[in-house]
């Protein structure tokens, strides 16, 4: 898929959409940078959207192309390690409740300065 | 003075080459004619671009990305939070995006304050904070290939006297 491509995912039945964006290792290794998603279950959360996207998929791919790093692995209830979470810009909990138009954006390790 | 008020701020985003120098004038005229007279302390630091990668090739470039709206915002946050802690009286952010070589400037940091303690912790604490908590990615290029950063290195221990 092209980057850039919005794609709104239809099938669901949520009414809610949420704007998924994707930054740097991450986004490179899923491929897109911003989805309209419609969440598939409630309650709809950050954590929640990284397993209907598959982000984990992607994640794998980050942490076998830096393979002199100690991996961080998702423990099954949360994110893993080392990615976090900005809901319309600000840092967030993996657990918030996320509201119909938010921007929800997954971090990889930040390595500014 | 007039009504000017504390702290200053003066935070932005480079495409372009930074000469540490310049800026550092400027600023210091900007304020000098805000704030009437210059704080007596004034710390400063300037990171350039590393000429080997982490894993010890010969670096071609360093890639920034950013997220447009939140790193900036993010850079603001962190300097008003730790001017206050600090009290500081005038903050400069400058950052890099974009493509860098080695030896570029690609970040400067800057406190202004009535102490050099202040104005020194201010510089360091915020410089730590915006490593971590700023949203910047580096990608390293060497022989044609790039690869992320994984992410940043600790503060160095003070060595033992």
């Amino acid at each position: 898929m092209p980057q850039s491509q919005l794609q709104l995912d239809t099938l669901s039945p949520s009414t809610q959409v949420i704007r998924v964006r994707l930054f740097a290792s991450l986004r490179e290794a899923m491929g897109w940078d911003e989805l309209l998603v419609s969440p598939s279950r409630a309650p709809a959360t950050p954590f929640a959207l990284w397993q209907q996207l598959q982000l984990a998929r992607g994640w794998r791919q980050v942490q076998d192309a830096m393979e002199d790093e100690p991996r961080m692995e998702s423990d099954g209830d949360d994110l893993p390690k080392g990615v976090q979470v900005a809901i319309n810009q600000r840092f967030a909990s993996s657990h918030t409740l996320l509201r119909d138009g938010d921007e929800l954006a997954f971090l990889p390790p930040i390595t500014g300065g | 003075m007039g009504n000017f008020r504390f702290p200053v701020f003066c935070i932005s985003l480079a495409r372009e080459s930074i000469a540490p120098g310049e800026l550092l004038d400027q600023w210091q005229d900007r304020l000098g004619f805000n704030l009437g007279e210059t704080p007596a302390a004034t710390s400063l630091f300037i990171g350039r671009v590393r000429g080997t990668t982490a894993a010890g090739l010969a670096l071609e470039a360093l890639e920034l990305e950013h997220y447009p709206g939140m790193t900036e915002g993010q850079l603001e946050q962190l300097a008003g939070s730790c001017a206050e802690r600090h009290g500081a009286q005038a903050v400069l952010v400058v950052h890099r995006v974009g493509r860098l070589h080695p030896g570029e400037a690609i970040v400067v940091v800057a406190v202004m304050a009535d102490r050099r303690g202040q104005a020194q912790r201010c510089c360091q604490d915020l410089l730590e904070a915006l490593k971590h908590e700023a949203p910047f990615w580096k990608r390293e290029w060497a022989g044609g290939a790039g690869r992320w950063v994984g992410g940043n290195t600790p503060l160095e221990r003070r060595p033992q006297r």
